[in-house]
């Protein structure tokens, strides 16, 4: 798998920095076209891949949790605040429940996986590139793509979406715990109040893209990660682009999940 | 006259325009311990990297045991990769995991071993012959820069490969260890009957391992023989580099 080479360099111009964008464009291409053909091909990593998920998992569970029941929070009390003066408050529990189960839930979970997933993956693989281990592994026979990005990819792709089912959970309690607090609103009515509005569609719709969305994580982490030059300045770099391009894909994946969800 | 396990035909690669090595051939002999002398930068890594294909030359051709590495497909390669051991400058250990995991994960992936009896005792044994088995359960972290040379060769030998390759082995040691390592690559290469090729720009590490040795200058191989061979040589520039004397701009 040869990948495109960046241009490196303190004083690099404009159309060294526009080949550098097209040149990590098409070195992800080239990882997406590499995953997909050595994904189903013996031997599995099936524990490597447990313990990524795992490890993105549950150390995840923390951020998303607090950041989960903060949105629903925040979502409850603005939402009171404009729909009460029209006794519209019977509108807010299906409101806010269908903008976290939608929109809400599936972004910022997914950007806050990107800041810590897609940087630990960047991070970890560039600094196993830039003190050879990587190609350590090359060299005994083992295959360093299939055991170290395939496995990330996957453990990605598959932790997320669970990650944001449960900042649904805590969001939609976090938006119940402000209504409560505003109104006295029951659980009960709050629930039965929320349900009509919010309909599978909308969980597969809001489910859906979260797989696209650490498929997304996986790769670029580890793309960056992989193709590191350049010593721990090189590592610094890696970890930081590894965020900000998954971010960037993220929400233009969003805007075209969106869109087609619409249709 | 014995096998040939190692023939590198015209071999060439250049970065950025530059030459670091121009048709260099050489041929490496069954049980031979082989040693690519030169300055920093004179392309013994590049060279030693090349056999491998962790880089790819421009030109040129490698042979291991009859196979050519430089055609051969990913299958193929990694079966040629199979019978190599290759030390790194930096050990490249898995900092990830321990002594113990770092040794038996080629065991594990490239000979699909399972079973954590032989595992371990294969493990064990091997640390034994680099005298550190007490150092099993520790993280690469904890090791000393001689430490992680030892663990890195044990995990390069416990494969039982039959062409060991070294990058510099002795680089950043400090001469008591670096001579400690030097003497341990003797004793394994006599033990486990390979032969090695060494990369090194260390005399005293020269001295210890070589049959023969090669000098690499210019991109080239500016002379070829035994250690003896060469330091009695009636040339300046070998010379200054035998008597550690800093090589003046005519030498160079």
């Amino acid at each position: 798998m040869k990948l495109p080479k960046l241009k490196y360099g303190t004083k690099l111009n404009f159309s060294d920095k526009f080949f550098n964008f097209f040149a990590t464009l098409s070195g992800i291409g080239i990882f997406v076209i590499e995953f997909f053909k050595q994904v189903f091909r013996p031997p599995y990593e099936i524990e490597e891949t447990k313990r990524h998920m795992l490890d993105f998992g549950i150390k995840s569970l923390p951020i998303v949790g607090t950041m989960g029941i903060i949105i629903g929070f925040v979502l409850s009390l603005e939402g009171y605040a404009v729909l009460q003066p029209f006794g519209g408050t019977e509108f807010l529990p299906g409101s806010v429940g269908l903008s976290i189960v939608r929109e809400f839930a599936p972004i910022l979970t997914a950007l806050l996986f990107a800041g810590r997933v897609a940087a630990g993956i960047g991070a970890e693989l560039g600094s196993m590139r830039v003190t050879e281990q990587i190609d350590a592994m090359d060299v005994s026979g083992v295959e360093p793509f299939r055991y170290l990005v395939i496995t990330r990819v996957i453990a990605a792709t598959m932790i997320l979406p669970l990650l944001t089912v449960y900042v649904i959970v805590i969001s939609i309690f976090g938006g119940y715990v402000a209504v409560y607090l505003e109104d006295g609103m029951s659980f009960t009515y709050f629930v039965n109040t929320m349900l009509p509005y919010v309909h599978i569609t909308d969980l597969i719709a809001g489910l859906s893209k979260t797989f696209l969305f650490g498929f997304a994580v996986g790769i670029v982490g580890s793309y960056k990660g992989y193709a590191t030059e350049g010593g721990t300045v090189g590592v610094g770099k890696s970890t930081t682009s590894s965020v900000v391009i998954s971010s960037l894909l993220i929400l233009f994946i969003d805007m075209i999940m969106v869109k087609i969800s619409l249709l | 006259m014995k096998d040939v396990v190692l023939k590198i035909k015209n071999l060439s690669k250049s970065f950025d325009g530059r030459k670091i090595l121009d048709a260099v051939s050489l041929d490496v002999y069954d049980g031979e311990n082989f040693v690519v002398f030169g300055r920093s930068g004179t392309g013994k890594s590049v060279l030693l990297k090349s056999v491998v294909r962790l880089l790819e030359p421009d030109d040129g051709e490698i042979f291991i045991n009859g196979e050519n590495v430089l055609t051969a497909d990913k299958k193929k390669l990694t079966e040629i990769r199979r019978n190599i051991g290759f030390l790194f400058q930096s050990s490249a250990l898995y900092d990830s995991m321990s002594v113990r995991e770092n040794l038996s994960f080629p065991l594990r992936k490239i000979f699909g071993i399972t079973d954590e009896k032989i595992l371990e005792q294969k493990v064990r044994n091997t640390l034994r012959h680099v005298g550190l088995e007490s150092a099993i359960d520790k993280m690469p972290s904890e090791l000393s820069g001689g430490m992680q040379k030892r663990v890195g060769l044990a995990r390069s030998i416990i494969t039982e490969p039959k062409l060991m390759l070294y990058d510099e082995p002795t680089t950043g040691l400090d001469p008591i260890t670096s001579k400690e390592i030097s003497k341990l690559i003797l004793d394994l290469q006599k033990k486990l009957k390979m032969t090695s090729v060494v990369v090194t720009h260390d005399l005293i590490c020269a001295e210890i391992i070589s049959d023969r040795v090669i000098f690499l200058k210019d991109a080239k191989i500016y002379a070829e023989g035994t250690l003896e061979e060469l330091k009695t040589k009636d040339d300046d520039f070998l010379r200054n580099f035998f008597s550690n004397k800093i090589l003046s701009e005519q030498g160079e």
